[in-house]
């Protein structure tokens, strides 16, 4: 068993930060937050999540499907694997 | 090049390019050059559904309590949504088939196919279950000037496509004259159809049928037409699946991951190819406006459908890069995102039924010839 995660922040691009509950994907933990963002599938294949990631990395907890450019990810289906810096839409 | 069903040479399909390259000649799926479309053929094969799993006789009630401008929005929506699976469940095949070289994309093209047909299908379910004879209603979709505009415009890329396709595999490149027109057939032109007719389904998918699925996700915010909504989500799901492919597409193209002729296009008819999307933005503006033309209904508007029409467009642009053309940066129906999302993992406040426990559902009328008389 692994140990229990670390809570990471998520920063989003106008300042605002947020804790991240190991649990949840990132878009889980804005939505607690209620911070909205634009969502379809909620599971990766549908790119209507799509944002930038500015800065930190995260992990996919599904095969992405959606195309994705580079410096952009599926918040629908990853969490931070350290702190993060991201902008959404909403 | 002649078409050939079964290419005896031997290629290697991990180095040829999606379209115009060899013939593909074995269906083989453990390896792949874009391992993308093979799993979106598994996504899409598990997504399977039938329409006569859903239950829609409840609607018919409901739709007899329609007002008339209502009633007008939704049978408008259905003929609309009738002509767009048409077109899809046959154009990607004729169109794409025969100038393919990748079994993945190939297959891919197959399957995307094949669920447009089950679309189709579940608008004959749900008009069946309104009408005694559906017949004006399909009649008029070859008929009403509103949805014919559309469809040319929808069918143009395609048929140009098909057209220089059949001249090059029947002639080879060269000017041809077919009926007192001459036609210049090159590669270059060949895939710049293809590049604009990539471009043009892509619009499609991408916001052709958002007009049609917000009306049915108000309709069935009041608790109308739910039967009928519950099988416009799972059309949704696939569509959004259609969506990613084109995207996938096209930028393999734009950034040179596939056949290098095809970037420079890209490059060359950049300014078309927006062009394409913005016409289809407008035409579903227009949409909007014909279908209010006789009264509003509870929860929509004109104005709320357009501006959510140019949200739509701005995200979908922008993963192509065409940027974000409209001023608009909030969604102005966030409703519609619990009616979009796919099952497994979500938290739907709205949705008491899950639509994949549909699958197995026993119709609550059920036709001697169905289930027999089994009930739920
Ligand atoms: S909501 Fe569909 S990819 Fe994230
Ligand atoms: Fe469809
Ligand atoms: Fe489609």
């Amino acid at each position: 068993m692994s140990e229990p995660q670390k809570q990471y922040v998520i920063t989003l691009s106008d300042h605002i930060s947020i804790q991240h509950d190991p649990k949840d994907t990132v878009l889980e933990s804005l939505e607690k937050q209620n911070i909205d963002i634009h969502y379809h599938c909620r599971e990766g294949f549908c790119g209507a999540c799509r944002s930038k990631l500015l800065e930190g990395e995260v992990d996919y907890t599904t095969d992405p499907l959606a195309f994705i450019d580079d410096d952009e990810f599926l918040p629908c289906c990853t969490k931070p694997v350290g702190d993060i810096k991201i902008k959404i839409e909403q | 090049m002649k078409y050939t069903t079964f290419n005896p040479k031997r290629t290697n399909p991990l180095v040829e390019p999606m379209f115009f390259g060899n013939p593909v000649n074995v269906a083989r799926y453990d390896q792949q050059k874009h391992p993308i479309f093979e799993k979106l053929i598994e996504k899409q094969i598990s997504f399977f559904w039938r329409p006569e799993e859903v239950d829609v006789s409840k609607d018919r009630v409901d739709f007899q309590s329609l007002s008339e401008s209502e009633k007008h929005i939704f049978i408008s929506n259905l003929k609309y949504q009738t002509l767009l699976d048409s077109v899809q469940g046959r154009s990607p095949n004729i169109a794409f088939l025969p100038i393919l070289s990748l079994p993945e994309l190939e297959t891919w093209t197959e399957t995307w196919s094949f669920f447009e047909t089950i679309h189709s299908r579940s608008y004959t379910h749900i008009l069946r279950n309104l009408f005694a004879d559906p017949s004006p209603i399909f009649d008029d979709i070859v008929a009403n000037e509103h949805i014919k505009k559309r469809a040319g415009d929808i069918s143009k890329y395609y048929d140009d496509l098909i057209f220089l396709t059949q001249l090059w595999q029947t002639q080879g490149e060269g000017v041809h004259t077919i009926d007192g027109v001459a036609y210049t057939v090159t590669m270059r032109e060949l895939k710049k159809k293809l590049f604009l007719c990539m471009n043009s389904v892509n619009a499609l998918e991408a916001i052709r049928f958002y007009v049609s699925f917000a009306c049915t996700f108000a309709f069935a915010e009041r608790e109308l037409m739910e039967g009928n909504s519950k099988i416009i989500r799972l059309i949704a799901r696939d569509e959004n699946l259609h969506l990613t492919s084109t995207q996938h597409i096209l930028n393999l193209w734009i950034k040179g991951k596939d056949d290098p002729e095809m970037a420079e296009i890209a490059e060359e008819l950049k300014d078309e190819a927006k062009a394409i999307f913005m016409l289809a933005v407008d035409q579903e503006k227009e949409w909007a406006s014909y279908l209010f033309e006789q009264g509003s209904m509870i929860g929509l508007n004109k104005d709320i459908l357009c501006q959510y029409v140019e949200y739509i467009a701005n995200h979908r642009m922008s993963a192509i890069g065409m940027g974000q053309p409209f001023d608009i940066s909030t969604n102005p129906l966030p409703w519609m995102n619990n009616y979009l999302n796919s099952d497994n993992v979500q938290v739907a406040p709205q949705e008491s039924e899950i639509s994949s426990y549909l699958v197995g559902q026993i119709d609550s009328e059920v036709n001697a010839d169905d289930f027999g008389d089994f009930d739920l």
